[in-house]
């Protein structure tokens, strides 16, 4: 590690720290993990048996585990999920469209810039919950308003860091790249795209993760198929061990969505120097 | 970093012990003090509680009473864990409650009829339940009143609800049926179609109490309030029972008193928000006021295993009690 720093990253705010910490053994570092997992398992049922909680306040995890066995099995679990995946996946993906094709405009034009950052920043005060129900009705029950709902909360993180990305360019590789008669296209694609990934994926990962709210909010205002609804029905019979069913199943897909980002991040930036399993530490030389 | 740990953990345990202690009410100086889950925002169509107030009927019957507008099913929730005494609910609530663990015990009907409706544009042809075959149904969720109450309308008729094309829409009913997006809307009889009149739009309505009989909106307790407390349910039954008779004799005396507790009501269109009250004064009239019918509630657990939101029947005997209206 010598003297290089690590970058903290963490919603999008980076710190930096001397990387003289030592790192724990690999084979520790591997059980870390489901280590914490289980010590949050135990506690929860403590917490369940020691509180005096009824069921319908508390549900053990014991109880939560019955109950996810039972939706899984009848598939009512995963034709939920589905649905909701399906209205992540396609919000998302019109999300990152909308926010990165603006953002490319937002950077290369200071006019553009100064004439919509106010509308950009006003789009992330609005809260999506008072405007969902208003969504649903311009856009109907279906799946169109749950893709409004999930680009829309998409949409500023990806623009943002798409925007800081592209002024990040060094200037003097810019001037080099002019000085060789580089066509705007080859500047985008040998110079702009390339250093502004890093920080892009970054605004994605958080976007992956907002993408499952975005959807979930939308289900809950007018829905009769996926995870919110589930919740909704659940929480209208008193089925607290379906409503944490439910909660964990999407924390498990932000987790799989942010993992995928995390995944390409690897992939598409292997040219950078990387620590070994980055969970939410990115390596900064 | 020990010290943090010692920090969270006492407030882990601070609130845990708040958690686990048992705050049914609070009595001091001879005064109950009795948190009141509405389920619903503050509206006038809760005027029988206001009137209460406002009149010493509670007072009088050592109770005050603090208006708590947080979702019906915390409400129940909460009673049913002995947090709280009492809360306003939809009565489909308390089988499924009731199926759940949850001891919850209907104590008195608040509402005689139950108010879902079908609400279609007066060109559309819908004018019986069995013209819903075939059409588009828009409904808050699949879910809660609107849900039990169309699926009753619809089995009392000989349909099912694949013979219906059903789409959830949220509280965005009045919005859909106006802009033609769904044939025919669910909604609760003493709201929407007022907003839909106050918009010049003509609606027919099929109220859900003209097929069938459903018990409906109420106050519940819990098994241990009744055991340990019956006379603090007898005292709140009473006065609200008073607050209600108030009501249904001198509307407008109770819209009055209603002013003061709905933001807004006194800038609202006045004729709809008395058409609210009127209205729903209409679903409050009984013979006998605040006494449910047991027939009602052996209808509503038939809908409700026949919808599969009950697995097997209930002991309804336990779900509902008249005792503490039929008191002298």
């Amino acid at each position: 590690m010598g003297d290089r720093y690590l970058a903290i990253k963490k919603d999008g705010i980076e710190t930096s720290h001397p990387a003289t910490v030592r790192q724990p053994r690999r084979w520790l570092r591997a059980g870390l993990i489901p280590l914490s997992i289980i010590i949050a398992i135990l506690a929860w049922w403590l917490l369940a048996r020691l509180s005096g909680l009824p069921p319908f306040m508390l549900p053990s995890p014991g109880l939560v585990l019955d109950r996810f066995w039972q939706v899984l099995q009848d598939g009512t679990l995963l034709r939920n999920t589905w649905v909701t995946l399906y209205e992540v996946l396609i919000g998302m993906t019109v999300g990152v469209i909308a926010a990165s094709g603006l953002g490319y405009l937002l950077a290369k034009s200071p006019v553009v810039e100064r004439l919509l950052s106010p509308y950009v920043v006003a789009s992330q005060a609005v809260p999506i919950v008072a405007i969902a129900p208003l969504l649903v009705i311009w856009f109907g029950p279906g799946l169109l308003s749950k893709v409004m709902i999930t680009a829309l909360i998409v949409f500023f993180p990806v623009l943002v860091n798409t925007v800081v990305g592209l002024h990040s360019v060094p200037d003097d590789l810019r001037d080099l790249l002019r000085s060789l008669l580089a066509s705007p296209w080859q500047t985008f694609i040998k110079l702009e795209a390339p250093a502004a990934l890093p920080i892009f994926l970054g605004g994605l990962r958080i976007g992956a993760t907002l993408s499952v709210i975005g959807a979930v909010v939308g289900e809950f205002v007018g829905a009769d198929h996926g995870l919110g609804f589930m919740i909704n029905r659940a929480r209208g019979q008193y089925d607290t061990a379906l409503v944490f069913v439910t909660v964990i199943t999407l924390i498990m897909m932000a987790l799989a969505l942010y993992g995928a980002v995390v995944f390409a991040e690897r992939r598409l930036l292997s040219w950078q120097q990387r620590p070994e399993n980055p969970i939410l530490i990115s390596d900064k030389s | 970093m020990l010290r943090k740990i010692l920090i969270v953990s006492l407030t882990a345990a601070l609130i845990l012990a708040g958690c686990s202690k048992k705050q049914s009410s609070s009595a001091s100086n001879d005064v109950t003090e009795i948190r009141l889950p509405m389920g619903y925002i503050p509206s006038v169509q809760f005027a029988p509680f206001y009137v209460a107030v406002e009149r010493g009927y509670y007072a009088q019957e050592g109770l005050k009473i603090d208006f708590d507008y947080r979702p019906e099913t915390d409400g129940v929730a909460l009673v049913g864990a002995n947090e709280l005494p009492f809360a306003l609910v939809s009565a489909e609530q308390v089988p499924l409650a009731r199926a759940q663990g949850l001891p919850v015990e209907y104590v008195m009907a608040w509402w005689h009829d139950f108010p879902v409706a079908i609400a279609a544009g007066a060109q559309s042809g819908i004018q019986k339940p069995a013209d819903l075959k075939g059409k588009r149904i828009g409904i808050p969720g699949l879910y809660g009143a609107s849900y039990v109450g169309l699926d009753a309308l619809l089995n009392a008729v000989g349909l099912k609800e694949s013979d219906v094309t059903l789409d959830s829409i949220g509280y965005n009913q009045v919005e859909a049926l106006v802009s033609g997006r769904e044939d025919a809307v669910v909604v609760y009889a003493n709201n929407e179609p007022i907003q839909l009149k106050a918009q010049g739009y003509k609606a027919n309505l099929i109220p859900v109490k003209d097929y069938v009989n459903l018990v409906s909106n109420g106050v519940i307790t819990n098994e241990e309030t009744i055991a340990k407390n019956p006379d603090l349910v007898q005292r709140f039954v009473q006065a609200t029972l008073h607050g209600l008779q108030d009501t249904i004799d001198r509307p407008s005396e109770a819209f009055e008193i209603s002013r003061k507790y709905v933001e807004g009501l006194p800038q609202a269109d006045q004729t709809a928000q008395w058409e609210v009250l009127t209205t729903s004064i209409d679903y409050w009239r009984s013979k006998q006021l605040g006494v449910s019918d047991p027939t009602a509630w052996e209808n509503m657990q038939t809908v409700l295993l026949d919808m599969g939101l009950l697995k097997t029947p209930l002991d309804l005997q336990k779900a509902f009690t008249n005792q503490f209206v039929l008191a002298p």
